[in-house]
């Protein structure tokens, strides 16, 4: 990647940070897109997992950082996705849309699961209403709120060579 | 080749497994500790984006309400707009109460309904009958003097000929009793259709502008003092031994919807000159002492605002803060970064997964 491309990434980067902290909370759904997660993702398809092991365990302190209960939570399962996401980029940064939603979907998803778990936050019941019911509807509105994304800045997000 | 694959895959092996440990550690760390690093966290890196998470909170809140401010918005102009009507209204309704009062007895008070189909334009419904005790040629008059004369009667309703009619007399005189005639509409032109004549006045009796005309009593159908209007001037007719005048009538039709009914007991037990007198003094004491209500408002008022502005000049120059600002959110929020918790919506601070 050209440093002008990395500049361009990293601005696509802080906006997705910025949003999820603007369009969320101006939505106000009870589901809703995780911009944490896409961002974390697609900085980790360009970088090494131990990096996005990094940026991932960075970007789940922000987070957990506004919920003391659960803090450490988002940061431990924003590491591993980062790390898992960064491993799988070659099987799914194909140029294929489905793919790339999925992607989204299982990376969102998968967070959701470790964060509840790590959390311990409530009974089990609870929890498995957040991981069966609401996370696949946040982690599916995610993945489509990603596709915007990649489609939107398709040029600056060019698929990194593997 | 290999080896520097397999350096980079322990570095990275080496990366995740400490990110993955101090995540782990992170959250098995007792609350104050972790409260601790939040908070540090919250007033640096965060910062900004819980600054940016409070403005979105807020234009949500804020275009949430919208539609409801709207509304309170349209009701209170709507409210501000009937205004008028109402201290009409209620000005009306105590003139008639007042006259009320005064009148005693021998009176049906009855809502006037307007013609407005062509030919009725002289002629009034009023929502009383015979059921009642309304009585052809009964007086029909208004705090503010006489408007005309019941002329047919059913069970439940009666009109009334106002005295724009062609067909309206009444014997009237002089406030001061000087002088006598017999008032009727002035048939002019538009301008001049709502004012009456008062014809047949002795010639010797001239008039100045401005002399209040009252029923006379005579003829049996109107008791003696009621209001009908002011003269406004003499008009030059074909008479040579009388005067005619213009007068300005005490009562314009459109304006009333409640007047009262007398009944002919009530006509023939003597003269009204007192009830009219001391309805208008009434009238003017009610006025008098809502003026004086809103002075008073206004005053208290002004007093209020004048204490305010000293306490805030008191307060910039002794430097001590407004205690209305201390206690708003900004200014807890912006105090320090540990506050949010207390001061925010858990599910706004909280992030959901």
């Amino acid at each position: 990647m050209t440093p002008q491309r990395v500049l361009r990434a990293a601005l696509i980067f802080v906006a997705l940070v910025a949003m999820h902290y603007f369009v969320r909370p101006l939505m106000g759904w009870r589901v809703s897109m995780d911009f944490l997660v896409i961002a974390m993702l697609l900085v980790a398809v360009r970088v090494r997992p131990g990096v996005a092991a990094v940026v991932g365990f960075v970007l789940g302190l922000i987070g957990d950082s506004l919920a003391p209960e659960s803090f450490g939570a988002g940061a431990l399962a924003m590491c591993l996705v980062g790390f898992s996401a960064s491993w799988l980029k070659a099987v799914f940064f194909s140029d294929n849309v489905f793919l790339h939603a999925i992607f989204f979907f299982a990376g969102k998803w998968a967070f959701d699961v470790i964060f509840v778990v790590a959390a311990r936050r409530g009974g089990m019941y609870e929890m498995a209403t957040q991981v069966v019911l609401w996370s696949p509807l946040a982690a599916a509105l995610t993945a489509v709120t990603g596709v915007i994304v990649l489609l939107l800045f398709r040029g600056m997000l060019e698929a990194p060579s593997t | 080749m290999a080896r520097a694959a397999r350096s980079g895959s322990r570095a990275d092996t080496a990366l995740v497994s400490t990110c993955a440990l101090l995540a782990l550690l992170a959250t098995v760390l007792p609350l104050p500790i972790r409260d601790a690093i939040a908070s540090s966290l919250r007033r640096t890196v965060v910062a900004p984006l819980l600054a940016l998470q409070q403005r979105a909170e807020r234009a949500r809140t804020a275009f949430g309400g919208h539609d409801v401010l709207a509304a309170r918005l349209d009701s209170l102009a709507l409210r501000n707009a009937q205004l008028g009507d109402l201290a009409d209204e209620n000005v009306r309704l105590r003139g008639l109460l007042s006259l009320g009062r005064q009148l005693q007895w021998g009176f049906l008070p009855a809502e006037a309904l307007h013609g407005r189909g062509m030919g009725d334009e002289h002629v009034l419904v009023l929502t009383r009958g015979s059921e009642a005790g309304v009585t052809p040629r009964s007086a029909v008059v208004a705090p503010a003097g006489l408007i005309g004369q019941v002329t047919t009667v059913d069970p439940r309703s009666s009109l009334a000929i106002l005295w724009t009619h062609p067909d309206f007399r009444a014997s009237a005189m002089a406030s001061d009793g000087t002088a006598f005639g017999i008032v009727r509409p002035h048939l002019g032109e538009e301008p001049e259709r709502s004012l009456l004549e008062l014809r047949g006045v002795a010639f010797r009796d001239a008039l100045t502008p401005g002399t209040l005309i009252l029923t006379s009593g005579l003829g049996g159908v109107y008791p003696r003092g009621i209001p009908i209007g002011v003269v406004m001037g003499e008009v030059t007719t074909s008479e040579v031994w009388s005067r005619t005048y213009l007068v300005r009538p005490a009562v314009y039709p459109p304006d009333v919807n409640n007047v009262m009914i007398l009944s002919p007991e009530r006509v023939s037990s003597g003269a009204m000159d007192e009830v009219w007198s001391s309805v208008a003094r009434a009238d003017s004491a009610a006025r008098g002492v809502a003026a004086s209500a809103d002075s008073l408002a206004r005053l208290a008022a002004m007093a209020a605002a004048h204490r305010a502005r000293q306490m805030d000049s008191l307060r910039a120059v002794l430097g001590l803060p407004d205690p209305a600002d201390s206690l708003r959110a900004d200014s807890v929020a912006s105090t320090g970064g540990s506050a949010p918790t207390a001061t925010q919506r858990r599910d706004s601070t909280r992030r959901v997964p």
